[in-house]
């Protein structure tokens, strides 16, 4: 939440460029030039450089009448608050949102600095005000105020200025500060709806703000029936509403401010790159509809042509039949609707699948319908369709549907699920994906905690998946597939032998040979191969994410692969028992004597270790010298140990059955022979595969590194050192971006009554948010006392109010 | 390519080498079992009859010029010497030391270990059935002298056997004394088992039920077309398993025996790599592929499917 630009008085203020207009302006094509962020002493809740406003430079101003209003109304009009020391730069404001917070935070960078709340008062330090440079502390009586609340979606306080200014200030949406506008005097109206169109497009979210200069005698007149709405004993809320409006009436239009929720950074082109390589994205979020969507065409996941199938709950029909307030009917009525709506669309898809190519859908539902949708009735017809779109939005979803729809995926879909969030509503379906991913934010640790990797920003999944999560899972594959080939090579051979012994099951390899054979023989190298092989380099795994579909469709690891290393195991078993054996079979040395059993078999070991160390060359992509080292270092470990293995005979052994063999056989031609040959041979097939996938068939990863050869690579950096582990995903949940921005004016307000609209519909009756400002103002006073006296209780969080 | 270039030339040096070994088989396990007996059953008990005097002659001819050392060899088939049990039965402690505790260190015998409560030495199958078929030659009346020294590996002369007396061995038992079968040869008590080299090379065993082994060395050339008039003592039973006993004189080359496999092999993977080198070349050629160009990547070849 930042303070990014204003309107006041029908000029926009404020030079930042959003992400969305970034990712706007690329999918266009249209690049924005790269403008350099305010720099300057990054204030949290505030980006806004704009040298026509600071500093006291508003007064140079067309308006420094209105720019005044406007930052009083800023420094006024809230629920905030302040704690610690009353200083701009020590103090914290307490805000039930951080859109006030930000709100407030800029009226402080304004220059209108507030830094004490009493029940009854507010005290702003203004600068600038009379003459550049002056500072003075000024205390606005607060009489009243207006809450904010959904249907009101405004808030006004009235305050009493120390000259005894009687004035409402009111902030709030723009369609209902708008209704509530003075029909003259307001000038700028027409401007203003423009700049809040503006501000929306770009992904801000957008706050008029009013003042109403108030008559005193009116005012008494009103609070009389202000006091007494507020002391009714039966539907208060409702006469307070209706009280309100009887003052919100006539405003004066100031401005509006532009508040960016901040998509953490990249985020629109991580989703657009990870679409790219191939994976679907759910987007799961408490947000209101139309928020969800704007994030979803902030994020490129949604366009204007796409077919869009909307089922949301909150229709006319529906809310006719809730205000009849029968439970029983609304929730046949919702289910009805939900199904119609679900066959209706799934029907569409199919048919637009079937007659236009290349259209692509989009679902987008409501948590509501949601809950209707997941029964097992519908649930089918749910995933069919949601399959069958590029975009998923659920809306206002609670937790627990957040990890329902994640394990309806997973287990309906068949798919491999990735689940990524901040907050603490998203530990469920974090914990319910096959992969969890936390980002550690703002919001707190209870996402990380529950997750099995933890980024710090949204953007570095990117890395996460497509370097890491692809790389590992090449890794992965290749190494179990070679675990599985040399083993299998390994055993065929000691078969083939065991067809010429009887059947007896006679070792074709002395029990050392055999047992070191996984153990040191031939374990490092693959080790090696699975920590450093890399097929392209990082820089194009990113510039070509759709190499990451490889994964998705277990290209590296499916039956055809492992069959491919079978035959080529079965083969090169073949090879490495029948070419030893004939080379020895009926073979003398030039000395005549003939070559026993043990020979055969350390000869044809020999070459199983050369054989199965050398494939890896092969199978992996590039060679460091730690791939030499292993690879030579396996083979050269093996005739160390041959050495001093039948050069030292073991007094335990009761058979020295290898004693002096290694020796007998070095000094004869056939081993030499058999040493290259075999090898050779062997290999032969899987290199002239290897030279034929390359050639014919190449892999995407193949050209890729055809073209890194010969333009060269350019240096590969990290952003992130995460553990390298990650399977393949096939579907991406996302969530965590928790915005509002409304289609086209960006209307925002506090977060609303999230938990409640929950709970009100599992009939839990929950009190609204209290913004009873007396009250928090006075428990603030009772706490500074109490920690005066030495007490240590912990300060209440924001939340704690709720 | 590459590997066919180099390896052609190593395959024709080892197929000439392989080549330039003289070599005379003869099969004689039926031929020299008198022609009355002709069943399987009537052969075996043929050769188990001790009484007999089993000496047949056999007439070879020398096909080529032999130059010496002319290795004589017997070759067995279908002997199973790689058998897990039989492999396994001697104690190459007993061989090797011979002394104290390792004298009766014949646990892994089995079933050869005892004889009369005496540990058997040398123990175990393998030394039990030592070939006991003996060969001599002459040529026109002439003897030509069979030198059975040095036949055997040193190492295993050396290393495996030590200054060990045979003792208790059951083949120098009196004929089937006690009911023990007789398994081969007999031992020659006074010899220690270092210097017994024919059992020496019997107990490095096979890889394979078709085996060769060094009986001696005729030291003089044969001229070709000589005839060679060998005398067998065809004692050793390989009747009851209808294995093949065959008589092998061999010269032998820098590589060693006849064996053209290895030149084949080396000549065959040499002359696909360079048929497949050819190939790729004529592909490439034909059918050129751009390297590294990415309009060939998958996605930009296809509309991406989903």
């Amino acid at each position: 939440m930042e303070f990014f630009k204003c309107s006041i008085g029908g000029v926009i203020y404020g030079k930042g460029v959003t992400e969305i207009e970034k990712a706007a302006a690329r999918r266009n094509g249209t690049g924005i030039e790269e403008m350099e962020s305010p720099a300057e002493s990054h204030e949290k809740y505030f980006n806004f450089d704009d040298d026509r406003l600071m500093r006291g430079a508003w007064r140079n101003e067309p308006n420094p009448e209105l720019c005044k209003e406007f930052f009083r109304c800023l420094a006024v009009c809230h629920t905030v608050l302040p704690e610690g020391d009353e200083l701009p730069e020590k103090i914290v404001y307490q805000a039930a949102s951080p859109d006030e917070a930000a709100l407030v935070t800029a009226a402080k960078m304004f220059g209108f600095f507030f830094f004490r709340r009493t029940p009854t008062s507010i005290r702003v330090r203004e600068s600038h005000v009379e003459k550049i440079g002056r500072m003075q502390d000024v205390e606005y009586e607060i009489l009243n105020v207006l809450e904010f609340n959904s249907t009101r979606k405004r808030q006004s306080v009235i305050c009493r200025y120390p000259n005894g200014r009687l004035v409402l200030y009111c902030k709030g949406a723009d369609s209902v500060i708008y209704e509530r506008l003075m029909e003259r005097h307001n000038p700028f109206k027409d401007t203003n709806r423009d700049h809040l169109e503006y501000f929306g497009a770009a992904g801000l979210r957008t706050l008029c703000l009013a003042y109403r200069d108030l008559d005193i005698n009116a005012y008494e007149m009103w609070n009389e029936k202000f006091v007494q709405a507020k002391s009714a004993l039966r539907d208060r809320e409702k006469k307070l509403d209706e009280v309100a409006e009887l003052i919100e009436k006539d405003l004066i239009l100031i401005g509006s401010t532009a508040i960016e929720d901040k998509l953490q950074e990249g985020v629109p082109v991580c989703i657009e790159t990870l679409a790219k390589g191939g994976i679907k994205i759910w987007v799961l979020t408490g947000d209101k509809l139309e928020t969800a969507i704007n994030i979803a065409y902030a994020c490129s996941l949604m366009n204007n042509g796409m077919k869009q199938f909307i089922i949301n709950s909150d229709t006319k029909e529906i809310r006719d039949v809730e205000d009849r307030g029968d439970a029983l009917e609304t929730a046949q009525v919702i289910e009805r609707y939900v199904a119609e709506r679900l066959n209706e669309s799934l029907r569409q898809a199919v048919e637009s699948e079937q007659t236009q190519t290349g259209l692509e859908l989009a679902l987008v539902i409501d948590g509501r319908c949601l809950m209707y949708a997941l029964d097992p009735e519908l649930r089918g017809t749910l995933l069919k369709l949601s399959v069958m779109c590029k975009a998923v939005v659920c809306c206002r979803v609670s937790p627990l549907q957040k990890a329902q729809v994640t394990s309806m995926i997973k287990d309906g879909a068949k798919k491999i699920t990735l689940s990524i969030g901040d907050g603490a509503n998203d530990v469920s379906m974090i914990q319910a994906a096959h992969i969890g991913v936390g980002i550690s934010g703002l919001e707190g640790m209870q996402a990380v905690m529950a997750s099995d990797f933890a980024i710090a920003q949204f953007r570095f999944l990117t890395d996460l998946l497509l370097v890491h999560g692809r790389l590992s899972y090449l890794r992965i594959s290749k190494v179990v597939a070679y675990f599985f080939y040399k083993n299998l090579m390994f055993t065929l051979t000691q078969f083939w032998f065991n067809l010429y012994t009887g059947f007896s099951g006679q070792r074709f390899y002395d029990d050392w040979f055999q047992s070191l054979y996984n153990v040191v023989f031939t374990a490092l190298p693959v080790i090696i191969v699975g920590i450093f092989d890399k097929d392209v380099s990082i820089t194009n795994s990113r510039k070509y994410p759709q190499l990451y579909k490889a994964g998705i469709e277990n290209i590296f690891f499916r039956w055809r692969i492992l069959i491919i290393w079978a035959i080529s195991a079965v083969y090169q078993s073949v090879i490495l028992f029948f070419f030893p054996i004939k080379a020895i079979e009926e073979g003398k040395n030039s000395s005549g004597r003939m070559l026993g059993l043990w020979d055969a078999g350390t000869m044809a070991f020999t070459c199983v270790v050369v054989t199965v160390n050398l494939r890896l060359f092969l199978a992996c992509n590039f060679i460091t010298r730690w791939h030499l080292i292993s690879i030579f270092g396996s083979i050269l470990a093996w005739f160390i140990f041959a050495f001093f293995y039948s050069g030292f005979r073991n007094p335990l052994d009761k058979q020295g059955n290898i004693y002096q063999v290694i020796f007998v056989i070095m000094g004869t031609w056939y081993f030499w022979y058999a040493i290259v040959l075999v090898p050779v041979a062997s290999l032969a097939l899987d290199f002239l595969h290897e030279g034929m996938r390359r050639w014919f068939a190449p892999y995407d990863y193949h050209i890729i590194q055809e073209e890194e050869k010969i333009k060269g690579v350019e240096r590969d950096e990290l952003l992130l050192v995460e553990s390298p582990r990650q399977a393949p995903e096939q579907s991406l949940e996302l969530t965590g971006l928790h915005g509002e921005m409304s289609k086209h004016t960006g209307y925002s307000f506090d977060s609303p009554c999230f938990d409640s609209f929950f709970a009100s519909q599992e009939g839990v009756s929950m009190s609204q948010r209290s913004y009873d400002i007396a009250r928090r103002a006075s428990m603030r006073v009772s706490r500074r006392q109490s920690s005066d006296l030495g007490s240590d209780s912990p300060p209440p969080g924001h939340n704690s109010l709720i | 390519m590459v590997v066919g270039v180099i390896f052609i030339p190593i395959g024709i040096a080892a197929l000439l080498a392989s080549r330039s070994v003289v070599e005379i088989i003869d099969e004689y396990q039926t031929a020299c079992i008198p022609s009355n007996y002709t069943s399987n059953d009537q052969r075996v008990q043929y050769i188990q009859d001790f009484t007999t005097d089993k000496i047949c002659t056999r007439l070879l001819t020398v096909p080529k010029y032999m130059k010496k050392p002319i290795f004589v060899y017997y070759q067995l088939e279908n002997y199973y010497q790689n058998h897990r049990r039989y492999v396994k039965s001697r104690s190459d402690k007993q061989l090797l030391y011979g002394e104290g505790a390792s004298l009766a260190d014949t646990e892994t015998c089995k079933p050869k270990q005892l004889l009369d409560d005496q540990p058997i030495i040398p123990c175990g199958l393998i030394a039990w059935s030592l070939f006991n078929d003996t060969y001599s030659f002459t040529i026109s009346g002439n003897a030509v002298p069979v030198n059975k020294k040095g036949i055997s590996w040193k190492s295993d002369r050396y290393h495996k056997f030590g200054n060990v007396y045979p003792e208790n061995f059951p083949n120098n038992l009196p004929n089937n004394e006690n009911g023990s079968l007789i398994g081969g040869s007999s031992l020659d008590l006074n010899v220690p088992l270092n210097e017994q080299e024919d059992l020496i090379v019997w107990m490095r065993t096979a890889a394979l039920p078709t085996f060769r082994k060094l009986y001696g060395r005729i030291e003089q050339d044969l001229k070709a077309h000589t005839q060679l008039t060998a005398q067998i003592n065809n004692n050793y039973n390989t009747y009851s398993f209808r294995g093949k006993k065959k008589l092998v004189l061999s010269t032998t080359s820098w590589l060693g025996g006849k064996n053209d496999f290895l030149g084949v092999a080396y000549i065959t993977v040499g002359t696909v790599s360079i048929f497949l080198g050819l190939a790729f070349f004529i592909v490439q050629w034909k059918y050129p592929r751009p390297l590294g160009d990415i309009s060939y990547l998958s996605w930009n070849q296809k509309p991406a499917t989903s």
